[in-house]
């Protein structure tokens, strides 16, 4: 047990701290119903991350975090600048469309630069197990700022995805705060994505609120709930990549989506005996 | 049987079990060719796991939990060195923090230390690809390569277990003899096709070409680790009807469907070639049945598809 934890110590310390302000993230998403913006910017973080690899920078040297910054900032603002005001064209097909492209122009990319497809490969899946604790602390780090940042605009924030109508009402300039919300949500997700992969980021940010939403109302409890099962999933997925020794990233996923099984089948049965 | 016995039973067998292991040298390669020379020239004296999978590229391997746990156990590190694992050994030696490993120490092997490798690059450009500022790393297609790499394997164990070293140097022997006269006899066997040129995926075979008197200096990569593109494919096609070449090998974690395509159009034979024992069906037992089934199924084929379109029917 103990070689278990000298070997998985630093990748438990970065799913256990790090997933908190995605889990928080996650809700709003959901309540927005822009699931794949996550995706679609976690995607643009990736490609920014290719645009460095090919102008010949490592995937640690601070110009990439720069190309992923600036390339994500650029989608924030393209989804800030498209919140749906008529229903013609559904934002989530705008969402989807900036998924897909950027997928498909780090794909053309990488095509030209030696281990594209080991870079691909990683942009993907992540290489948690590998992690650096200085990573894991500035990453931490970066998280605590934004935390605070969303800790003393809550109102503006909870208002502007839980009750955008009521915001406007009041005043809020939806538009700025759309914006604000879309650069810290890029930060965040910029800086995950180069440690856990796209598809680690979406799980942590979407299941985890899926559960919430199933099991509590109120955004403290979802909140609480949401930390529980990111939790619960990362021990037990690192436990299991450990155990059965498969890639530690992957695990992850497939344990957060166990846990959305289990949460929903007591959710059906709680349902039933409730009849 | 009570329940305290049967585990007291347990404890003793796990107890004699860690206890005969821990006799033994704790080794770790990162290819399966240097584990193979590895478990020849350690014989029951040694403990070897391979981390790569015979199928899997080299340069590019998942880490797994289980890498780093093997790292932080080993005796001894066998590597290839000149930059072939320099994307994923080093991160999995960090984890295991194992200080025999060390680079530089005696139990740290690099098997490419000492030999004079090929394709060394005068300028390091990365727009001409993924070049190794080293040379190329591909050395152990060369069986004099794979001696000299046997004659570092059988130093380090020595070193690390010295009241055993007489015995490893008498299996380094054995190994080395039976390398040299099959050596010998696979010369023999290729002597006829002198100068034949191949085509190959990756630039993995220069070591092989130039001990056996080959060409392959078409590859079906643009350059190195880039993706086949369709022009490059063309290029690839007619070079190959102009110089008559009838051969391509693949490797197992190589696109075989492109050599598959590239063999279509020009009426040449693909071959399934591999690095690695495991990496191709028939070839697990060893480095020297590896050579023997690469050898020939390359006679084989380079006999049945003629030398110039004159000869052929």
């Amino acid at each position: 047990m103990s070689e278990a934890f000298e070997i998985m110590k630093w990748p438990l310390v970065a799913c256990l701290l790090l997933p908190g302000i995605l889990v928080y993230f996650g809700l709003h998403i959901v309540k927005r119903e822009i699931i794949f913006v996550d995706l679609a910017l976690a995607q643009v973080a990736a490609f920014g991350i290719c645009v460095a690899i090919l102008l010949g920078h490592d995937s640690h040297d601070w110009q990439t975090t720069a190309w992923s910054g600036a390339l994500t900032f650029v989608g924030a603002a393209l989804l800030a600048l498209t919140r749906p005001s008529g229903k013609r064209i559904p934002q989530e097909a705008l969402i989807g469309i900036v998924y897909v492209v950027a997928a498909a122009a780090s794909f053309l990319l990488l095509s030209r630069s030696p281990e594209g497809n080991e870079e691909l490969r990683r942009t993907l899946v992540g290489e948690v197990l590998l992690v650096r604790p200085g990573e894991v602390l500035r990453t931490f780090a970066l998280f605590v700022a934004v935390g605070a940042v969303h800790l003393v605009f809550r109102r503006q924030f909870v208002l502007l995805s839980f009750d955008p109508e009521r915001g406007r009402s009041q005043g809020l300039r939806l538009w700025w705060w759309d914006f604000l919300f879309y650069v810290l949500f890029g930060v965040v997700v910029t800086s995950f994505v180069r440690m856990g992969g796209v598809l680690l980021v979406f799980s942590y940010l979407i299941i985890p609120a899926v559960c919430a939403n199933l099991l509590a109302t109120t955004l403290r409890l979802q909140l609480a709930v949401g930390w529980a099962i990111a939790t619960l999933a990362s021990i037990g997925g690192l436990y299991g990549s450990y155990r059965l020794d498969l890639p530690t990233g992957a695990a992850i996923v497939c344990a957060l989506g166990v846990t959305l099984l289990l949460t929903g089948l007591w959710k059906g049965a709680r349902h039933i005996a409730g009849q | 049987m009570t329940r305290q016995s049967l585990s007291l039973l347990c404890f003793f067998v796990v107890a004699c079990q860690q206890a005969c292991a821990a006799d033994k040298l704790t080794v770790v390669a990162t290819t399966a060719d240097f584990g193979a020379i590895a478990r020849d020239i350690g014989g029951d004296r040694v403990q070897v796991s391979v981390l790569a999978q015979p199928g899997e590229d080299a340069h590019f391997v998942t880490p797994k939990p289980s890498y780093i746990a093997k790292l932080a156990k080993a005796d001894v590190l066998i590597e290839g060195g000149a930059e072939l694992e320099i994307g994923w050994l080093p991160p999995l030696l960090d984890g295991a923090r194992n200080p025999k490993l060390a680079a530089g120490q005696p139990c740290h092997v690099s098997c490419a230390e000492g030999l004079a490798l090929l394709e060394v690059p005068t300028t390091l450009d990365r727009a001409k690809g993924d070049i190794h500022a080293m040379g190329n790393p591909h050395f152990m297609t060369d069986p004099l390569n794979a001696r000299h790499a046997a004659e570092r394997i059988c130093a380090a164990f020595a070193a690390a277990d010295p009241p055993n070293a007489a015995g490893y140097r008498e299996r380094l022997n054995a190994f080395t003899n039976r390398l040299d006269a099959k050596l010998i006899a696979w010369q023999k066997q290729l002597e006829p096709f002198r100068g034949r040129r191949l085509v190959a995926f990756h630039n993995s075979w220069p070591y092989f070409a130039a001990r056996f008197g080959l060409k392959i200096h078409i590859f079906l990569e643009p350059k190195p680790g880039i993706p086949p593109s369709p022009a490059h494919l063309a290029d690839v096609v007619a070079a190959m009807k102009a110089e008559d070449i009838t051969v391509v090998i693949v490797e197992p974690h190589q696109n075989r469907k492109t050599g598959e395509m590239v063999a279509a159009k020009t009426g040449a034979r693909l071959l399934d070639f591999t690095q690695y024992p495991g990496g191709v069906k028939g070839t697990e037992a060893g480095y020297i049945e590896l050579l023997d089934y690469l050898v020939n199924t390359l006679a084989e084929a380079l006999a049945k598809s003629g030398t110039s379109k004159e000869e052929r029917p």
